[in-house]
């Protein structure tokens, strides 16, 4: 029997191997998602405990890679909805003093606090679209919906960004 | 679809948030393994709440199930 279907009849053996061949894939996609190793890391944990407790619904036929892919994707929304908007994404650049850096600085920063706005849907589609410049059609399949959406999605986000970054004063350079 | 300014605010997203490592670096068997042995698997009494909401709603109103349907 192939391990896929080993998989969804439960046998833990088979769920292992899948969990040693798939994790750095969700890894890495979840990271790219919400830019934190350590919050990535318990997300793909979570991603894996559900894929196994949702065994029973995966068809052995379908593509796994893309299911768990779909379950992770849910998780990072999620994680994106809880977190508050004014929590920082990026590390803090070191000090410095100097006029235009503490410029630069102040911009990144309302960019910043502009994205984390967004709802949690336009964030995910447009970090990956625009900042990871992933294939519309695997983040389409990630998200469940179109290419078309994502496109629409990432459209208006970008929208919404330069309404909040006019409003707050910034131009990007 | 992208008007000069979009592709500054892409230009500004890609600067502010740098490439991530996407490596993982350690395994994460072990982990899942605790986890399933630690948790059951309750289900929430939201969940329940909303199966019996949505079941009474397309009960009395059972033409909402084509509209459901369309919107799946």
């Amino acid at each position: 029997m192939d391990l896929l279907r080993r998989f969804a009849l439960g046998e833990i053996d088979a769920f292992e191997t899948l969990v040693r061949q798939f994790q750095g894939d969700i890894y890495a996609w979840i990271v790219r998602i919400v830019r934190d190793p350590g919050i990535a890391e318990d997300l793909t944990v979570e991603t894996l405990w559900r894929i196994y407790r949702a065994r029973q619904q995966f068809r052995p036929d379908r593509n796994f890679g893309a299911w768990a892919r779909r379950i992770a994707t849910n998780l990072a929304l999620d994680h994106l909805r809880r977190k508050r908007p004014e929590q920082r994404l990026v590390a803090e650049p070191a000090a410095d003093s100097q006029p235009d850096h503490l410029l630069q600085r102040e911009t990144g920063e309302k960019i910043q606090q502009a994205f984390r706005r967004l709802p949690a849907k336009l964030q995910v589609a447009t970090m990956l679209a625009l900042v990871e410049e992933r294939p519309y059609n695997e983040i389409a399949d990630a998200l469940g919906t179109s290419a078309g959406a994502v496109k629409l999605r990432v459209f208006r986000a970008v929208r919404i960004l330069r309404k909040q970054l006019i409003h707050l004063g910034v131009r990007p350079e | 679809m992208i008007e000069p300014d979009d592709r500054q605010i892409r230009q500004a997203l890609r600067q502010l948030f740098p490439p991530v490592n996407t490596e993982l670096h350690r395994d994460l068997w072990p982990a899942v393994l605790r986890k399933l042995d630690a948790r059951p698997v309750p289900m929430p009494w939201y969940d329940w709440a909303l199966i019996g909401l949505s079941a009474s709603v397309f009960l009395f109103f059972p033409q909402l199930i084509l509209v459901f349907a369309y919107h799946l």
